[in-house]
């Protein structure tokens, strides 16, 4: 058989699959669909890249799911067996992290683009509201996988989120029963949040996708803005169809190649990390009776981590159960309040602010997120050490202060000169702040965020605990006075001190 | 083309290692013990004692287990049992899980072990016993005045930039009898203070002696309301 008796046979096979499937009509309606030429722009390429990402995730998920066992019995083991044992079985957990990692930052990307291009107004309000349930779809995506990592992490990110879900009025304890199928914590829990990893969250970000995309074809990838080109529900119909006559040019093969570029600087970007970085965790077992650990959610979701620690209590119940569907629904209806007009960002001030302005609010609760200085270091009581002039030159009374200080774990929430929790202030130089009654005070009532630590203090605690405070001023610089009593020349002597410190606490 | 031979070659050194060289790849020693399970002397020293005790280079508020003094004096058993039970008048913690701390057994003995393991030298030869019944406490006002008064001042209260007071009732209301005798005996050399051979050159104190002084300092001690303690209800 010569070359074109090949083709001819060949040609003859795939149109008897074209009649029945129709592959070239579903070819040229979707990968052949003329775009405008200027939409062939680097740009648009976060979508799909955001797709490629979670094609990975189904991948790497699946083989997964092979070896993983979603019982609170075994799936540390599991997990440990794949970190540090099965052969590759690391590489297949780096890349199912980077790739969720890579999937929401490129997701956020895409979110932003969009709406700094404009992309949602009319006619494409659904193809956006759809991409707003996608988002959160992945963002719950991130947060069920965090879950499947059953470490300490998981546990106490867990607890938070059934904590949150308790809060909801009337039916609070209904609603964390429903969450970890029971009170606590339990086997039953990491069965819902795999069935919810596994099968309802992916089926549906499959089915919205579909929609997402046929939006995409029907009404058209949105045209590069142009400032002054404004979109009149009336007139945009007849606009974009001259544009797509005139300039219209198919997407295969002039957009996608940058597509294919993108997707292959997002998969050696996966790659790249998974070979550094390699996987995380599993960190310490998901051990309720273990407190001595700092979790922290992972880095999408460090800004809502910073934003429950440090938001004032009269606002904890607006800001977890009233603020997020206001957000989320403000995203939903976005296209509606802002339906018409222009798109392109040179002429929208306010939209490119609101961005900058997000960002940087996400960027510096996501630092201190990651740095969470709110959170005690419970094991500085006993294992903080202190710098040596902070104890030279010490009385008794001073020294066993400071073993006070110790054993009453001051130190988990504060430092030494940086050594020791950061919750609260660094008692270096305490003692150039507050005078030896304010520190009674403070260590008997508390406030400021402080507990009250009379009952747990004897008097004599009391009074070694300040009289080393009070000794906690830099060499050459006065101790702190009390404003209503004229500034004597001398300093105390050691002796003076103590006596003064013994009487006051009394 | 010089961009896509870079990559080649990055990726062939890759294929070729086998990925078994790369730096994500978990090692066994990146493995997080169970607590309960973590058997390093260092991370356990440096984790459960270092706040107080320092860490043989660092000084804490207490007496530091790298003293050879104190180590030659202090029975390793005893030193097993303090770790086990705490010493709660002095605020020293129980660290035992059946007493409500954090270490296993196992563990307290891989602590104690090798704190011992740093005593280099024998005990001396004139060693005081660790511990003893109070002495007698005019006796005890003499031998302050001959061995400690130089610093800590002829009343006990302390002199200016020498050495506090250590007859402040609020200080020997959180210590024991046995931690006066320790410190007069092995004394704080990390802080200069010296030991029970060197206070006097040329003249260690005696067992007697430092049984003495010890009362008498605990004869110092008061209540709450200012109200002296009879030795009974110390």
């Amino acid at each position: 058989m010569n070359g074109k008796a090949l083709i001819q046979a060949l040609n003859g096979v795939y149109e008897w699959v074209d009649k029945r499937l129709h592959v070239t009509d579903l070819f040229n309606h979707t990968a052949g669909h003329p775009i405008p030429k200027s939409s062939a722009s680097w740009f648009y390429v976060f979508g799909s890249a955001t797709l490629l990402c979670f094609m990975i995730q189904l991948l790497t998920g699946c083989l997964l799911a092979l070896v993983y066992v979603p019982s609170a019995a075994e799936a540390y083991t599991t997990l440990e067996y794949l970190t540090f044992r099965q052969e590759l079985g690391w590489f297949l957990r780096a890349t199912h992290y980077w790739g969720s990692n890579f999937m929401v930052g490129i997701m956020l990307i895409h979110v932003t683009q969009v709406f700094l291009f404009g992309a949602y107004k009319y006619p494409r309000e659904i193809t956006w509201m759809s991409g707003v349930v996608l988002m959160l779809l992945t963002l719950g995506l991130a947060f069920t996988g965090q879950v499947m990592r059953f470490d300490e992490d998981a546990y106490w990110g867990l607890g938070i989120g059934a904590a949150i879900a308790g809060r909801s009025p009337m039916i609070g304890q209904q609603v964390v029963n429903f969450m970890l199928g029971g009170p606590i914590i339990a086997s039953e829990t990491l069965s819902r949040f795999f069935t919810l990893h596994v099968f309802v969250l992916p089926g549906s970000v499959l089915a919205l996708v579909a929609l997402h995309l046929r939006m995409v074809l029907t009404k058209g990838i949105n045209e590069y803005p142009k400032p002054g080109q404004i979109v009149r529900k009336e007139t945009y119909d007849k606009e974009y169809a001259t544009i797509i006559k005139k300039e219209g040019i198919p997407f295969f093969p002039h957009g996608i190649w940058k597509d294919l570029v993108a997707a292959s600087i997002v998969i050696g970007g996966i790659l790249f990390c998974v070979l550094m970085f390699g996987p995380k965790g599993p960190l310490g077992e998901p051990n309720p009776t273990q407190i001595d650990t700092v979790p922290r959610p992972d880095f999408f979701f460090l800004w809502i981590f910073a934003i429950a620690a440090l938001m004032p209590d009269y606002m904890e119940t607006f800001m977890l159960l009233v603020a997020p569907p206001i957000i989320i629904g403000l995203l939903f209806i976005l296209p509606f309040i802002n339906n018409t007009g222009e798109k392109s960002w040179r002429r929208r001030p306010i939209a490119v602010l609101s961005v900058i302005l997000i960002y940087l609010a996400l960027g510096l609760l996501t630092y201190l997120g990651q740095t969470s200085p709110w959170s005690p270091d419970m094991k500085a009581w006993s294992g903080a050490e202190t710098p040596r002039e902070f104890v030279e030159g010490r009385s008794p009374l001073e020294l066993q202060g400071l073993a006070v200080l110790q054993n009453k774990q001051c130190r988990n929430c504060h430092a030494i000169d940086g050594i020791g929790g950061h919750r609260g202030p660094d008692l270096a130089d305490v003692g150039t702040r507050l005078t030896k009654d304010q520190l009674v005070r403070q260590i008997i009532q508390g406030g400021g965020n402080m507990p009250a630590y009379g009952k747990n203090l004897s008097p004599y605690e009391t009074d070694a605990l300040v009289a080393y405070m009070v000794s906690l001023h830099p060499r050459g610089e006065q101790p702190a006075r009390d404003s209503a009593v004229p500034a004597t020349p001398a300093p105390m002597s050691v002796q003076e001190g103590e006596q003064h410190a013994a009487v006051g606490a009394h | 083309m010089k961009i896509a031979a870079l990559s080649l070659a990055c990726l062939s050194a890759i294929a070729l290692s086998g990925c078994d060289n790369v730096p994500g790849r978990p090692k066994k020693e990146d493995r997080r013990p169970e607590p309960h399970h973590v058997t390093d002397f260092k991370t356990l020293y440096s984790q459960n004692c270092a706040g107080c005790h320092g860490n043989g280079q660092s000084v804490g508020p207490v007496i530091s287990m790298n003293d050879p003094l104190y180590l030659s004096i202090l029975p390793k058993e005893q030193m097993r049992q303090i770790v086990t039970s705490g010493r709660a008048q002095n605020g020293m913690p129980a660290f035992s899980l059946a007493n409500g701390g954090s270490l296993t057994n196992e563990q307290i003995g891989i602590i104690v072990d090798n704190i011992y393991a740093w005593a280099k030298n024998p005990p001396p030869a004139n060693a005081p016993a660790y511990s003893a019944p109070l002495g007698d406490v005019a006796r005890g006002a003499a031998v302050f005045a001959a061995n400690c008064a130089s610093c800590h001042g002829a009343d006990g209260k302390g002199l200016k930039d020498k050495a506090g007071s250590v007859i402040n009732p609020a200080y020997l209301g959180l210590v024991s009898d046995q931690y006066l005798r320790t410190i007069t005996i092995a004394g704080r050399n990390d802080l200069g203070c010296p030991d029970f051979a060197s206070r006097v050159p040329g003249k260690a104190m005696t067992n007697e002696e430092i049984s003495d002084v010890v009362a008498w300092l605990a004869s110092h001690r008061e209540n709450e309301f200012g109200q002296k303690l009879a030795p009974a209800q110390q």
